[in-house]
């Protein structure tokens, strides 16, 4: 609980409408988009500029007050959980596009804009920003860089990292950092900006945003595969790659996603497929339709059992909004459920299906599986219940295992989702032990109270 | 969960699927034109089903609180419209309104409206005609023919201007059953909902509705046991029990008509809604469903049962050569799933121009009771609103909602612009 004295300043730091202290204020800023963690914070605040933020900040810093950033609350590892209490800096009141350079293919962003608003935005001048988390329609700019977040397209256009010029940020302290520029090439010091990609709130509070554009594709096209096992739409994957034909988007979706998907959109979805790869290409009319052509083609060679562009723009939509679907479909389906975010390097996709599968059949275990195939990043899934602690810890056992398999084939414990409160406990294992002593030094540096986002990425809250 | 607890929010344990089934991926948040000014969690579906879970759990309780955040939706159904599995959160906040009516009960001077006014025709009748003399006396003549909304309908009027209450009511106007002019055969025989706003305030919507109807050959019935829909009472404030009255009133009033004809969408999507909310018994369920299938926007009835050709459609002699734009009402859009018939109607209008504004189905921000309870929020919403009315050039927003119009014409009043709200029905001959 917080004193009456710290609220008072809370107060009149960001004003009486921008805190929030009632009960039923502070239970919707209790969780984020997983099902597992809950923790109330005792208030909330909104603060409208970076100013606020710094003397928030300073104030939390003195008095060793727990402060958790938010943004959109969309995140799927438990990061914007206040799981010490505190504060919650929620930045979505700061939500103004500050500009869109057209002669430069440069925006400055408050954090708190709306991924999705910020690309409806752009593609009224022909832009678009990439990285393209599948909860755009609700997750913050903020977010995505606290995040280095990113989806189906990472596998063209790369992750949130890759777009970034430049960054405010607010340090435990209440110091105003300026990081990086707005140019596209900068070469001055270390890279700071980047350790803010991914840093989840850890290590500062984003303020500001400076990220480079791309013009929009002028065609899209659309395809899909169906396949009798998941292994060999895992093997088509790597031969797309390796053939050098690098589409926009390669989508896995396994038949029990498809069912699931099915069964909450009534779209339509191909569910007698036992895997699906959905394709995007972006080009020129011409060029996408020929990628797309060569892509059918060799799926067809690899034994695919229908291979085909999507029919028109309608049947394209439904495919892409059928995907999106797949996150309430794996998560509606169990009291708690674990959806990992394992990622290989893409030539080992195959080995990583086939591994995943041969531990569900031992355990007894169905892994359900659908991921961004074409970058190696897998999200299997398992259904479990917290409450039934044989189950559960069967169900975590599964998960340790993939996640061994993953590390094995040279791959990582998260591809894009982040550490948060759900892979902490694997960090010791997965990490070189001086890159994390190293990590654990900078965040030393910056947050010597330990006052940012405590309880995430070091500390092993276990679950 | 306890079997007491599970009594207490009978109504909410209805909609249980859905409240379980929103897994807090946050898909609604950008859709929702309450989030898109508060900015809170607390605005957004999300963050509503997981207030009502905490209710359901027992980490919350029925304060005034939280009664005002289940109160701060629209009921637009943009979240369901953008949410992957289709969750009808807008239906967990109904029902937590109804189970919040039972131990709450519900607001002055509201109560009185709900429970003793709206569901008496007669005497509503009365007191919006003392009401329209009040306003009349007591209140200047604003611009053109707007007042400001007398007390009994708007709570505390809040400087709001809308058209003032008509001295003569539409059932004053017309006959029970209006047949075809001579020599016109009798197509079809329908029913007429005639709505409280055009009863009280838009009479000449009523007028015109029957005389296009009659003039291709519909027989309407307007039968005068009709009364409110329910949908402010039961929709907007949870009270169920009156809602029944209402409804089993409008049931027997419309029994032996296949149609149900509505101008307001609300009213429409209200009265479809009877069985989804209402039904308390196999009886009621069966009745409220089979009426909520007579239940057609006007819109859907001209294009979809009567198949008007284009010629049918000629503009009124005051619209003539004016650009139009529509405004999609959420109840008939998302709520009735009317969309393309409006536009259709529109299109075949000789004479006028017709052009997409932006964001067509965003939100008004009226949504009965809530423009009254958070009049600056609604004006907040109805303001993006206007910047897309603006954007398109239209001279004539046309809608399929008197509650729609009335909050379009207080925002185009109150930004003093040369655009005039009229419902699709009056831009025809």
């Amino acid at each position: 609980m917080l004193d009456r004295a710290i609220i008072g300043k809370l107060k009149s730091i960001v004003g009486e409408e921008n805190l929030l202290l009632e009960k039923e204020d502070l239970l919707t800023y209790s969780y984020d988009a997983t099902n597992i963690w809950i923790h109330m914070p005792d208030a909330v605040v909104l603060p409208r500029t970076t100013s606020q933020i710094s003397s928030v900040m300073k104030l939390a810093n003195e008095y060793r007050i727990p402060v958790t950033p938010r943004g959109g609350g969309t995140n799927v590892s438990g990061g914007s959980i206040p799981i010490k209490g505190g504060i919650v800096l929620c930045t979505t009141r700061m939500n103004r596009i500050l500009s869109i350079n057209k002669a430069t293919l440069v925006a400055e962003v408050e954090p708190g804009v709306v991924m999705q608003e910020f690309n409806q935005i752009l593609a009224k001048e022909g832009l678009f920003y990439p990285p393209d988390p599948q909860s755009a329609a609700g997750c913050t700019v903020g977010g995505t860089v606290a995040e280095n977040a990113s989806g189906p397209y990472g596998l063209k256009y790369g992750v949130t990292k890759q777009y970034l010029l430049g960054l405010e940020v607010v340090l435990a302290n209440g110091d105003v950092a300026k990081l990086g520029g707005i140019t596209i090439k900068n070469r001055m010091g270390y890279e700071l900006l980047t350790l803010f990609a991914g840093s989840e709130g850890t290590l500062g509070i984003i303020t500001r945003i400076t990220v480079k554009l791309l013009p929009l594709p002028r065609a899209q096209r659309t395809m899909l595969a169906l396949f009798d096992s998941t292994e060999t739409a895992g093997e088509a994957v790597s031969r797309i790659i390796g053939k050098g034909i690098l589409p926009a988007k390669i989508e896995f979706v396994d038949n029990w996603f498809l069912r699931r998907m099915e069964e909450i959109t009534h779209l339509g979805l191909p569910v007698e497929a036992e895997a699906l790869l959905l394709i995007q290409s972006d080009g020129d009319i011409d060029s996408a339709d020929r990628e797309i052509q060569q892509i059918i083609a060799i799926c067809r060679d690899i034994g695919a059992r229908e291979a085909r562009a999507a029919a028109d723009e309608v049947e394209a939509n439904k495919l892409w909004q059928g995907r999106k679907s797949a996150f309430s479909a794996v998560y509606s389906s169990a009291p708690s459920v674990l959806s990992e975010d394992i990622t290989v390097p893409r030539d080992k996709l195959p080995e990583l299906i086939r591994r995943c599968n041969e531990i569900g059949k031992r355990h007894g275990f169905p892994i359900h599986m659908v991921g961004h195939a074409g970058d190696g990043n897998l999200h299997p899934a398992v259904l479990t219940d917290i409450r039934d602690k044989e189950n559960f810890a069967k169900a975590s056992r599964v998960i340790e295992e993939m996640i061994e398999a993953a590390l094995e084939l040279g791959g990582v414990l998260s591809g894009e989702h982040g550490i948060g409160l759900e892979k902490q406990r694997f960090m010791a294992r997965a990490m070189d032990p001086v890159a994390l002593r190293i990590m654990k030094g900078i965040k030393k540096l910056l947050d010597p109270n330990g006052i940012l986002n405590p309880g995430k990425y070091w500390e092993d809250q276990g679950i | 969960m306890t079997v007491t607890s599970d009594k207490k929010f009978r109504e909410i344990e209805r909609f249980r699927r859905d409240h379980e089934l929103c897994m807090k991926c946050g898909f609604c948040i950008s859709a929702c034109p309450v989030y898109r000014e508060e900015l809170v969690e607390s605005a957004v579906a999300r963050g509503k089903n997981q207030l009502v879970r905490g209710l359901l759990n027992g980490e919350l309780e029925l304060t005034g609180e939280l009664e005002e955040r289940l109160d701060k939706c629209t009921l637009c159904k943009t979240c369901t419209q953008n949410c992957p599995a289709g969750v009808q959160i807008p239906s967990v906040i109904i029902a937590a309104r109804a189970d919040k009516v039972c131990y709450r009960g519900i607001r002055f001077p509201y109560n009185i409206v709900y429970r003793s006014i709206l569901p008496r025709r007669i005497l509503f009748g009365r007191l919006v005609k003392a009401a329209g003399l009040a306003q009349k006396l007591f209140f200047p003549k604003a611009e053109g023919t707007l007042r400001h909304l007398p007390l009994i309908l708007s709570g505390l009027g809040k400087g709001r201007r809308i058209p003032q209450i008509a001295p003569r009511f539409l059932r004053e106007s017309v006959n029970e059953v209006n047949s075809p002019p001579a020599g016109t055969p009798v197509k079809l025989r329908a029913g007429y909902l005639t709505g409280c706003m055009t009863e009280y305030v838009f009479p000449d919507l009523g007028l015109k509705l029957i005389q296009f109807l009659t003039r291709n050959g519909v027989e309407v019935v307007v039968p005068r046991k009709q009364g409110c829909c329910g949908a402010p009472v039961y929709m907007g404030a949870g009270d169920f029990e009156t809602g029944r009255k209402m409804a089993d009133a409008n049931v027997a009033a419309f029994k032996d008509l296949d149609f149900v004809i509505v101008d307001c969408a609300t009213c429409g999507s209200a009265m479809r809604d009877y069985a989804r909310y209402l039904a308390d018994n196999e009886e009621r369920e069966k009745l409220y469903t089979e009426f909520g299938k007579k239940v057609i926007h006007i819109t859907a009835f001209l294009v979809d049962i009567l198949h008007l050709p284009p010629e049918a459609y000629q503009a009124a002699p005051d619209v003539l050569g004016k650009r139009v734009t529509w405004h999609d009402p959420c109840h008939l859009n998302r709520h009735m799933g009317v969309q393309e018939q409006p536009r259709k109607i529109l299109k075949s209008i000789s004479g006028i121009e017709f052009v997409e504004m932006n964001e067509p189905d965003r939100c008004c921000g009226m949504a009965g009771a809530f423009s009254l309870h958070f009049y600056e929020l609604s004006q907040k919403i109805v303001d993006r609103k206007i910047a897309s009315i603006v954007a398109s050039g239209a001279d004539i927003v046309a809608s399929g909602c008197p509650g729609c119009e009335i909050q379009l014409m207080d925002a185009i009043n109150r930004h003093k612009l040369p655009v005039k709200v009229m419902h699709i029905m009056e831009l025809l001959k």
